[in-house]
């Protein structure tokens, strides 16, 4: 492999030249579409754009994207299928791969059963508020952690890094207590959002995230928007806020998958069927109809968890970069 | 004003400025802060206090609540669970280290390769991390089923003897780390795919110069770049799977033979199968501590290379 | 410095904490010292219950709705202030806090398994002074002594039966055997599953749990059957390392690694064995005669296909089911009220769950052979099996077996308060025996039974 030597010419390929007359230029000498080596990665792009190299290139490719289609994407077919089928249909050895009858009726069930449409909608308004207020909350302490810098900051940050390290199960009680009595307060926040809400904001992990970007901002920035005589909230709203995007995208879809998932704590303060969150309801009644409908309505929850990734795709991923740039 | 009082007022007055400045500095910050600090107070420290209390009580929550020392503690110190509880967490880290931790950098860096389809196997890979848990579970019951499952179907058409998978004292506890890598190794891989396009490129074009190889390269060049996010990947990791629950939970029941019963499982039977929650409590606050040692290490680390 | 700061946030929480807990239990006290009936009956109360059926079960929730109107209407001064449908009725994870925070309803739905546990904790009222104002609670049949301590009562059941064996009428004809004949002893359980086994891949002859503490509690119903007990009579010893035992765990190692009878996959939850009942490709498994009716309706089976019959061979039975109890902190007016709740809903004959005129009328089953709560020779036994048969809309054919080979049969209750861990504990023998062929029996007991009995001390 590395016997192939660097020959004059191609080492105008450098990532920074523009792909486009890049590529044109090759095509010329070569009538095949030659692999996109605009980012330089750990193959070389000499090597890959050899006879020998475009070989394993597809070989690998094709490999990958088969192997990552059976293990991620069939999964999802079946279930799909799954729930078009009748109960001993489903275990019926060896399994159908398509359904014998091809019918929806699973999923017009489970939505009509479960109401699932009013589930969505709770759980969408939760997770929506849980979203707002983790910003809103979140954004703003690991603002005050980074560059304000308070007395104690550090132990603050170090308390809320200690939630991490407690299984939610042990303090689902003693929150749960909270919720229904708020200390100082006496507000029973029990059947109403704020009990997901609240919680939510309290998540440790999200202010690390943050406070890692935002200390890698440089304080230039930030001083010469306070020699304007911008006050710290005006800075973080029209300064920081812009240029972390990417990172908020991430404590978004976080924030919201996180709230989408939960199960035991929106049991425990939910308790109202009207106000169930879609998980709870599936879960809760799970053991209590047939498998196809269970499956169908499973498909069903997951829809709007995929549809907000596939969205957000480029965001999320620039978010991860940024942030795991910082470590 | 005589001239001499003026350095002593210019001093006087410079010292209130900047206590002044320190003081709104603080209450700015503390103002930023207060949203976050109550809703932590309330929901997660408050909490966390009173599950510590709780560890050393025994209550039933109807009458007054009872001191009752270490007696939580020795509780479950002689349940003949506990000892086989911590050996299958640590294993099952162990293990999920093996899987969920190289897999997905290896999936990672060859993704990285790949000019082709790269939305569409991100998307992919990250598609079981959205899938609610019972999704994972209801499959892999049907892909592990060793009389017709998915699994031993596919061993069968290799002419490979079938596995008990979930079934077997050997197998069930490696199952389930199966079940939580392909649930979980999504996000993994977009992260470390993330840090593996910040390298800068000038750097496999030297080592490339220099003559060294593909795997010369990954190994002097992607991982001590990416050396960073490996670590900090690795101990938050090893905090979130000591935490394991819902596998055992939903595929296992703890056995068979409590081959997967967990700290975290334990914990649960104690807490509400049992009705001992005061027992639970003092189970969790000992897997609080484990799990802090790591944290302070993680937390030395994330210290040592603040930017 | 950094420590020290740390400490007093630490110890201003503490203090918090503990003022906190200090004054979360003052509430209920009032009420637990005394259950003296207050003077007059008549005056206005309100209560709380639970467990209406979920809106997936339409037509049941519609007569809890119903019967929660028809109540009030009985009864002025009561007011049902809250009705709650949560999924299932008793949840463990959501009991003890709701009766920490005073949420608990006043009457509370719970299972047989945690009846021992609630009492022995404190965590029901005691009734035994109201009970008595219940028109049928002398016809009650021992299904009431779970719900028994010390002489005290602390709740009543509402639904009960005996363990039995469900079986796939249709597998068995397909196997060539009798559907009408069904097994009656372990040796014939044995051979027909074999030949049910025979019929193919997918073919189980006999299911068994084996984890998540259905496993033992599966166990303690077939010991029960042989004769055995999982616990000494004062509860303080494990008594199932006998020969009874052994011929539990060896009948099943047998049908699995001999027979190859069982299939390989292992059952961990309730609804794993209903689902693969329900799929039409399992012969038989110890059940109840609710099992059919779940396979009914919960599980999409093929109703027709299924039938009950008496456990194999049985001495005792082990009694399955659910009841009633009052939360502690209920006031003595309360308790009266919530007593009544019961009485109008599942007790009397002709009303609530017993009045199956109008269950008939909304198709519902009517003709299951439960809830078996009286005396079959009481008043309220014989009122509520003559209104059962006028009423019945299915084939008694399907319990008839059950019906006949279950009478005369001692039931027999969960092993204590702490039933619940030694299913846990019983768990590992019974996983042991379907997953390794070379596992020795009689180290499981003893190991078993050392586990239990070391259990049972720490108790008390």
């Amino acid at each position: 492999m590395s016997n192939v030597t660097v020959t004059p010419g191609r080492s105008a390929q450098t990532p920074l030249t523009p792909g486009r007359d890049d590529r044109d230029g090759r095509r010329q000498r070569r009538p095949r579409k030659p692999i996109n080596t605009q980012f330089r990665t750990a193959v070389s792009p000499h090597q890959l754009n050899t006879t020998h190299g475009r070989i394993i290139y597809w070989i690998v490719l094709v490999i990958v994207v088969v192997s990552f289609t059976a293990a991620f994407v069939f999964p999802l077919y079946w279930m799909i299928t799954g729930a078009m089928k009748s109960t001993e249909e489903l275990n019926s050895i060896p399994p159908t791969f398509l359904p014998e009858h091809f019918s929806l009726d699973g999923y017009a069930q489970a939505w009509d059963l479960l109401e699932l449409g009013r589930l969505l909608g709770n759980t969408a308004l939760y997770a929506g508020g849980a979203w707002l207020l983790t910003l809103a909350f979140d954004v703003s302490a690991a603002y005050a952690l980074s560059k304000l810098r308070p007395v104690l900051g550090k132990v603050v940050l170090a308390l809320m890094l200690s939630t991490l390290m407690i299984p939610p199960l042990v303090i689902m009680l003693p929150a749960y207590l909270t919720v229904k009595d708020v200390p100082f307060f006496h507000w029973d926040l029990l059947n109403t959002p704020w009990a997901i809400w609240l919680p939510a904001a309290a998540n440790g992990f999200n202010v690390f995230l943050l406070k890692r970007f935002f200390d890698s901002i440089p304080r230039e920035l930030l001083e010469a928007a306070e020699i304007d005589g911008a006050s710290p909230g005006r800075i973080l709203w029209s300064v920081v806020m812009p240029i972390s995007r990417p990172i908020l995208g991430v404590v978004s879809i976080l924030t919201v998958v996180n709230v989408w998932r939960d199960f035991v704590w929106p049991l425990l303060v939910l308790p109202d069927s009207d106000k169930m969150s879609i998980s709870i309801g599936i879960a809760s009644l799970s053991s209590q109809m047939p498998q196809n409908v269970l499956v169908a309505s499973l498909v069903i929850a997951s829809i709007p968890t995929i549809v907000v990734f596939f969205i957000f795709q480029r965001h999320i991923m620039a978010g991860l970069t940024a942030g795991s740039l910082k470590g | 004003m005589t001239t001499a009082s003026i350095p002593v007022a210019n001093r006087r007055r410079r010292q209130p400025t900047k206590l002044r400045r320190a003081v709104r500095r603080n209450l700015t910050a503390y103002g930023f802060l207060c949203g976050a600090l109550i809703c932590f107070a309330f929901f997660s420290w408050y909490p966390m206090v009173r599950q510590v209390i709780l560890s050393f009580q025994k209550t039933n929550f109807v009458d007054a609540p009872e001191w009752v020392g270490l007696k939580n503690f020795r509780t479950v110190f002689s349940d003949p669970a506990f000892a086989p509880a911590w050996i299958n967490t640590a294993m099952f880290t162990l293990l999920a280290l093996l899987c969920g931790y190289v897999i997905p950098f290896i999936t990672a860096l060859i993704l990285n390769e790949l000019r082709h389809a790269r939305a569409y196997l991100r998307f992919v890979v990250y598609l079981p991390v959205m899938l609610p848990p019972a999704v994972g579970v209801l499959l892999f019951q049907w892909f592990y089923n060793p009389d017709y499952g998915l699994f031993n179907q596919v061993l069968s058409f290799f002419h490979l003897p079938g596995l008990q998978w979930l079934n077997s004292t050997s197998t069930a506890l490696i199952s389930l780390v199966i079940v939580s890598t392909w649930m979980n190794m999504g996000s993994g891989t977009l992260i470390y795919l993330a840090a593996l396009q910040t390298i800068p490129s000038e750097l496999y074009e030297a080592a490339e110069l220099d003559g060294a190889g593909l795997f010369k390269r990954i190994r002097h060049i992607t991982i001590p770049q990416t050396k960073l996010i490996l670590l900090v990947m690795l101990l938050l990791q090893i905090v979130a799977t000591m935490q394991v629950f819902i596998e055992p939970y939903l595929l296992t029941g703890g056995g068979p033979e409590n081959s997967t019963v967990t700290v975290v499982y334990l914990m649960y039977q104690y807490a509400f199968n049992f009705g001992s929650l005061n027992a639970g409590n003092a189970l969790g606050l000992m897997l609080m501590l484990v799990l802090m040692v790591f944290s302070a290490i993680y937390l030395r680390i994330s210290r040592d290379n603040t930017v | 410095m950094k420590p020290r700061k740390l400490s007093i946030v630490l110890a201003a929480g503490l203090a918090l904490a503990a003022a906190g807990c200090g004054s979360g239990n003052d509430s209920g006290d009032a009420a637990n010292k005394s259950a003296a009936p207050s003077a007059n009956p008549n005056a206005p109360v309100s209560i709380s219950v639970n467990c209406e059926p979920p809106k997936t079960n339409k037509a049941e929730r519609a007569t809890f709705e119903e019967d929660v109107a028809g109540f009030q209407k009985q009864y002025p001064n009561i007011t049902v202030s809250k009705v709650t449908d949560a999924f299932p009725c008793y949840d463990p994870k959501t009991f003890e806090p709701k009766l920490a925070s005073g949420e608990l309803e006043t009457v509370f739905y719970v299972n047989f398994p945690n009846v021992g546990r609630l009492i022995e904790s404190g965590q029901a009222a005691d009734i035994s002074s109201y009970v008595t104002e219940l028109k049928t609670y002398p016809d009650y049949n021992s299904s009431l002594d779970l719900f028994k301590k010390d002489g005290k009562v602390y709740g009543l059941p509402t639904d009960g039966y005996g363990m039995g064996l469900v079986y796939n009428k249709d597998v068995f004809t397909k196997a060539g055997l009798d559907p009408n004949n069904p097994p009656k002893t372990w040796a014939e359980v044995q051979a027909a599953a074999k030949k049910i086994a025979a019929l193919g891949p997918g073919y189980v002859g006999y299911g068994e749990y084996s984890g998540g503490n259905t496993g033992g509690w599966h166990f303690t119903a077939s010991l029960y059957g042989r004769g055995g007990s999982v616990i000494s009579d004062d509860g303080k010893k494990a008594a199932f390392n006998t020969p009874e035992g052994k011929a539990v765990l060896q009948n099943l190692q047998q049908m699995r690694w001999t027979d190859n009878s069982m299939g390989s996959q292992l059952y961990i939850e309730w609804p794993a064995l209903m689902k693969a009942m329900a799929g039409g490709k399992m012969g038989m498994m110890l059940g109840a005669p609710d099992v059919l009716i779940s396979l009914r309706n919960d599980f999409g089976g093929k109703f027709e296909n299924y039938a009950v019959t008496a456990q194999p061979e049985a001495k005792a039975l082990l009694n399955g089911g659910a009841g009633y109890m009052i939360n502690p902190k209920a006031t003595p007016d309360q308790i009266r009220a919530g007593l009544k709740w019961i009485e109008y809903k599942f007790l009397t004959p002709g009303k609530g769950q017993l009045d199956y005129v109008r269950a008939k009328s909304q198709d519902l089953t009517v003709g299951q052979p439960y809830p078996d709560l009286y005396g079959a020779d009481t008043a309220s036994g014989k009122a509520v099996t003559d209104l059962r048969a006028a009423n019945a809309n299915i084939d008694a054919a399907q319990f008839a077996g059950w019906v006949e080979g279950s009478k005369g049969i001692t039931p027999k209750p969960e092993p204590g308060p702490y039933a619940q861990e030694i299913y846990a504990i019983l768990d590992t023998p019974m996983s042991a025996v379907l997953t390794r062929k070379d596992a020795n029996v009689d180290q499981l007991l003893s190991d078993a039974e050392a586990k239990v009995n070391s259990m049972l001390a720490s108790k008390s």
